[in-house]
């Protein structure tokens, strides 16, 4: 690691004057990305602006949708009553990163804006359909989440931009979300694929059935008796991630499944075209094969369990159960 | 099978028929000596400081077969701070390792990626790394080979030109013709009932140690060394690094060996590694202390990991499920260099013959150089690679021959007095009793067969557990010394990996000695002080040292006895003279002195001598410390120190030519049942639940054992589902922890270790060895219970979700 000056602003303003000063600085904010480039010799910056005493950047407020500070840590997300019941998928996000110890540290900001192609609040976020609030030299902006992602490490930022944070939009209370993150082990991981599923439903039949549905142990013995309840999925929005260079939403999927009544043979069709959308790739950390296989699976099983939400609010929610 | 009882007398009396009356083994003692380890305060190879010290860092290869076409060091030296850059041109031309097949540093051809290139000396461990840097190697690819079915192809690229004495090599086939028969095999395949033939495969795997390796070299200015190593091998180092020095003409040098408290070993520490001579040559260089220590990077890329192999397996047996031949081929990856990976046949021989009865086998094995990383030791040695191709292997049978698996292994079981095709002597053996202790602990028969995505597996192993005599000697040294104050510092010639050692060893001195545990000072890994040790390896430690303390032991209680015989009769008259001194109307008890006027009718307990036909003699009770101290000063030339040391080497034989021999004293049986649930949609594989039976003989520290057993069951899983060195074209892609899926704390499940007992007439206080055992059965019970699960064998290890998935896709699933 090369040496570096370290700084220490205590407000956005400091922040941002001393990027826009020191040329090709680094904000650091949990430094669990950071430290590792440093040490790889990946980044060499001579300056560092540490975000870790700037108070204004860990809001979080949930008055009109929500709203996070790019310096909330996963673990504050993780243990958040509200994000768990009404923004699921981000707590299942946010409680998968790496371990306790890290999650303690790293934080929200940081996971989207080194941008990997696994970031676990990536695909919750977009499902979500967050938008990121943007620090530049003319004033504020927001942009989509899914405008922000541009690569493998790469986010609409200009050099010195600081994120301040991000907002969701209000959910209702028929509708869930779920992020499933397919790994290797349960701690210190980056997914195979990871998939968020956020959907609306309205339902024919009875709730109470679907609710003796989703106690059933077998997925398509789940599927069927919700379709017999007619379930229809209003809106749906689906992420998936380490299938292309970026987190990806998978549109052509949503736009299969929105306004349908669920069924095994949707789940089928919806996960051909999910696959199609994909670009995956072969490493030594998985086959590409494996990786869209598993985007067939975990679709489904993200819309199953963003649906359970729904349907039994306030159970807690077991990622590891899968049915 | 006849079996003629070949043990000592000597260590059959150790156990003395008062077994019942054991004061300190089989009680869970704690671990005293490791709360300095936990509370940071030991002093790890990171920690050891000299004054002066250098640090040193190695330059690698960075390509898997090149030759070197020009090396420039000169940015390198330039920078401030540097004080040696050695290259292959500034270090004797000696050939080191196990077939003298590689150099130091490596100045005409490099032949993996962890190639040593150059090494630096610097005054810190940035500083030398920077040079490592600016160290600028050109190369000149070469082609290279990855595979070793290619590399035994006659037009495959060569890995090595010559051989250690400079004569011309053809085929990349290793003169190490590893081979076992016994037996007519293909006799008894025509004549078999039931046959099956299976290929099996098991991979890199990192030994992954919390410490990472290191050394520290320093000479005097009369060129001996001191050189601190995490060896555990004192002695096998001490002779390694003379010939090397010899080797490079400095004759006859002093040299002493030191361990520092050791971070995990699990085989890593038992080769002389490439860095520890770079080290010494370092030092020499620069003559100062020198450090090399790994970064967790290099802990993965340039140490060697367990050795991967591949196995064709056939076996055989009759209508009654008897056990008729094996048969299995093995072909070894040796990667470019030979270490212990390249000895690993010579273990797994043992579960290829002796596993269960079979009474005919062929074993043999081929290791192949090729341009990958070179292998080494680790927990099990070839046991888990050759577990995992035979017990797949036994299941396999079982099933076409219509019997559950279980009663398959009960049928085929190892039992006492059996004399196995490798000539090992069965003496205790309680398979039985494990296998019937996992059946009911895993619910086997409520479980098994299924096929609902849940399933039960099972399998058994022998190992060495009484010694293994793979050097002449297997012997091991202990010294114990009683001070005046009641202390036993006792000096082992062998070394303390965190095994718990030095907790096992006070607890058999202090029942040996009369002694208490906590009075036992532990000194290891020192070659100056201790007498000549083999190593702890093998399973070994409690078992050959145990034997060696048992035997001290019990000479430090004769002499105290004997001490006891002369100064306690003086001791009590003149404590009586100073009572009527003082109080002129005592009246002197009348004594009975024949009570202890030998030193068989005393004892010592908890300290305390004491007449055997009167334990709680008002007079003649005595500590054992103020009888030593009175023996130290006597006041005329007759002074006595109680201090006895004792060299055991076990009564064990030398494999022979035909690689036959019963070189362990006695052999550890256990099994292990896995109960596991498989996603069929995603191939994943969940433990619910282990078993892991083992026969222990005795268990000196129950809890101790315990821990051995969780530990090797973790490793087995690990090897079992999730890790793997990932090697493409010769390079160690997930090096780091991240990529490399050891188990974390997160990924635990339920293991239940079972003790059984049957204490053996060859161990101390009947222990046998069980540092192992753990390990070996775990992985091949799972690909067992997958198959009970959902209908798949996954004989290539790791089971991945994807070759799982694969196999279900390819079963029409
Ligand atoms: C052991 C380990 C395990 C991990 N496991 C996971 C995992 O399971 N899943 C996962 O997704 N990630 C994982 N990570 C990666 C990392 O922890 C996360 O990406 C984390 O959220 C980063 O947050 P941070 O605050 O530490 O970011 P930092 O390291 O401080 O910063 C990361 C990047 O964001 C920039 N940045 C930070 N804040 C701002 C801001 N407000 N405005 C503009 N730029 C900013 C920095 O300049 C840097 O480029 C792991 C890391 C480690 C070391």
């Amino acid at each position: 690691m090369g040496a570096f000056t370290y700084h220490k602003p205590a407000t956005v303003g400091e922040a941002a004057d001393l990027a826009a000063e020191l040329h090709g600085a680094r904000f650091v904010a949990g430094g669990t990305d950071v430290v590792v480039l440093l040490k790889q010799r990946k980044i060499d910056p001579a300056n560092l602006i540490s975000l870790r005493n700037v108070a204004e950047l860990t809001y979080i407020d949930s008055a009109d949708g929500l709203s996070l500070g790019s310096g909330v840590t996963h673990t504050r997300i993780a243990n958040h009553d509200y994000i768990r019941a009404r923004y699921s998928a981000l707590a299942d996000g946010a409680r998968v990163v790496g371990s306790k110890q890290i999650r303690n540290v790293a934080t929200l900001g940081g996971n989207i804006c080194n941008a990997a192609p696994s970031a676990d609040t990536a695909c919750p976020l977009l499902a979500l359909d967050a938008a990121v609030r943007i620090l530049g030299r003319e004033g504020e902006r927001e942009v989509p989440i899914d405008d922000f992602f541009l690569g493998p490490n790469k986010v609409a930022l200009a050099d010195g931009e600081l994120v301040l944070g991000i907002k969701l939009p209000a959910t209702s209370e028929k509708s869930g979300s779920a992020y499933i993150k397919h790994s290797r082990r349960q701690a210190m991981e980056l997914p195979m694929v990871g998939v968020a599923a956020w959907v609306s439903v309205s339902i024919g039949g009875s709730e109470e059935r679907c609710r003796g549905a989703l106690e059933c142990e077998h997925t398509p013995d789940v599927i069927q008796l919700l379709q017999n309840e007619e379930v229809v999925l209003e809106d749906v929005r689906i992420a998936m991630g380490v299938v292309a260079p970026r987190p990806i939403r998978a549109r052509e999927a949503e736009a299969k499944l929105k306004g349908q009544v669920v069924s095994g043979a949707l789940f089928e069709s919806m996960g051909d075209v999910a696959v199609s959308e994909c670009q995956a790739r072969d490493s030594f950390r998985c086959d590409a094969g494996y990786r869209l296989e598993m985007v067939r699976v975990l679709t489904k099983r993200a819309i199953l369990k963003a649906i359970d939400r729904i349907m039994r609010p306030g159970r807690e929610a077991d990622i590891d159960l899968l049915w | 099978m006849a079996y003629k009882d070949t043990m000592s007398a000597e260590a059959i009396s150790a156990l003395g028929g008062a077994v019942e009356e054991l004061l300190h083994i089989g009680k869970g003692a704690p671990r005293t000596a490791e709360i300095d380890k936990v509370t940071g305060k030991a002093v790890y190879i990171d920690e050891y400081q000299r004054p002066g010290m250098l640090h040193g860092k190695i330059l690698y290869s960075k390509h898997a077969h090149a030759r070197i076409s020009s090396i420039n060091t000169d940015k390198a030296k330039a920078l401030p701070g540097v004080r040696a850059v050695l290259t292959g041109y500034d270090v004797p031309d000696v050939r080191v390792g196990f077939l003298g097949d590689q150099t130091l540093l490596k100045r005409d051809v490099v032949r993996q990626y962890r190639d040593e290139v150059a090494a630096v000396a610097a005054i810190t461990p940035e500083i030398a790394e920077e040079a490592c840097r600016l160290i600028e190697v050109e190369y000149e690819p070469l082609p290279a080979v990855f595979d070793p079915l290619e590399a035994m192809k006659p037009d495959a690229p060569l890995v090595h030109e010559v051989d250690a004495r400079g004569r011309p090599l053809r085929s990349n086939i290793l003169p190490l013709p590893w081979k076992l028969t016994a037996g007519d095999v293909e006799k008894a395949k025509a004549e078999s009932a039931y046959v099956v033939k299976d290929e099996a495969s098991t991979t890199w795997i990192n030994q992954c140690c919390m410490g990472t390796s290191g050394c520290v070299a320093e000479f005097d200015s009369n060129n001996n060394l001191t050189f601190v190593s995490l060896t555990n091998v004192v002695f096998g180092a001490k002779g390694r690094i003379a010939s090397y020095l010899d080797n490079i003409g400095l004759k006859r040098k002093r040299i002493r060996v030191l361990n520092p408290v050791v971070g995990g070993s699990f085989g890593t520490k038992l080769d002389t590694d490439i860095y520890e001579f770079i080290c010494i040559q370092l030092a020499l260089q620069t003559r100062k202390p020198v450090k090399l220590q790994f970064s967790r990077d290099e802990e993965f890329f340039a140490l060697p990991p367990r050795q991967a192999a591949r196995f064709t397996i056939e076996q055989g047996c009759d209508k009654d499920g008897h056990l008729t031949f094996r048969k299995c081929e093995a072909i070894l990856d040796n990667g470019a260099y030979t270490s212990w990976g390249a000895t690993t046949p010579s273990v797994m021989m043992l579960p290829m013959s002796s596993m269960y009865r079979v009474p005919n086998v062929l074993f043999q094995a081929t290791c192949v150089y090729t341009n990958n990383i070179y292998s080494q030791a680790m927990r099990g040695y070839g046991n888990p690679q050759a577990a995992f191709a035979l017990e797949t292997s036994m299941d396999h049978l079982a099933e076409v021959a219509g019997f559950d698996p279980a009663d398959f292994r009960m049928i085929n079981r190892n039992q006492p007095g059996d004399v196995t095709p490798m000539e090992c002597k069965i003496t205790t053996c309680p398979l039985d009793r494990c296998i019937t202790a996992v059946r009911e602990k895993i619910d086997w028969d409520q479980k098994r067969g299924k096929g609902n995505g849940r399933g039960v597996g099972m399998a058994s192993l022998i190992h060495v557990a009484g010694g293994a005599r793979i050097y002449m000697s297997d012997g091991t040294g202990i010294r114990i010394k009683v001070t005046e104050n009641g202390e036993l510092d006792v000096i082992s010639g062998s070394t303390d990996q965190g095994q718990g050692s030095p907790t096992v060893m006070a607890q058999i001195i202090a029942e040996a000695t009369g002694f208490m545990p906590e009075d036992v000072n532990m000194i290891f890994g020192d070659s100056a002080l201790g007498l000549w040790d083999a190593g702890t390896h093998a399973s070994r430690h409690t078992f050959v040292a145990g034997n060696a303390a048992v035997r001290a032991g019990a000479q430090v209680k004769q002499q105290i006895l004997e001490l006891a015989v002369q100064y306690i009769p003086k001791l009590v008259k003149s404590a009586l003279k100073k009572q009527k001194r003082k109080n002129p109307d005592f009246v002197e008890p009348e004594l009975d002195y024949s009570l202890i006027d030998s030193p068989e009718k005393m004892d010592i307990k908890n300290r305390f001598i004491f007449p055997k036909a009167e334990p709680d003699h008002p007079y003649f009770r005595m500590e054992a410390r103020d009888v030593v101290r009175r023996g130290l000063h006597v006041g005329t030339g007759e002074s006595k120190h109680v201090v006895a040391e004792v060299f055991w080497d076990p009564p064990t034989q030398m494999l022979n030519a035909e690689m036959k021999g019963n070189y362990s004293c006695t052999y550890a049986f256990g099994a292990a049942g896995v109960e596991v649930e498989v996603d069929k949609e995603t191939g994943e594989v969940k433990i619910l639940n282990l078993v892991s039976a083992h026969d222990v003989g005795r268990a000196v520290n129950p809890i101790l054992v315990k821990g051995q057993v969780y530990g090797a069951a973790y490793q087995g899983v690990g090897m079992g589902l999730s890790e793997r060195v990932q090697v493409v074209e010769g390079k160690v892609v997930n090096g780091n922890f991240r990529d490399y899926k050891i188990l974390t704390a997160k990924d635990t499940f339920p293991v239940e270790a079972v003790i059984v007992e049957d204490p053996d007439p060859a161990g101390p206080y009947g222990a046998k060895g069980i540092g192992e055992p753990g390990l070996v059965p775990t992985a091949p019970a799972i690909a067992n219970a997958v198959y009970d699960a959902v209908g798949v064998r996954i004989l290539d290890l790791p089971i991945t979700p994807e070759k799982v998935l694969a196999a279900l896709k390819a079963k029409g699933e």
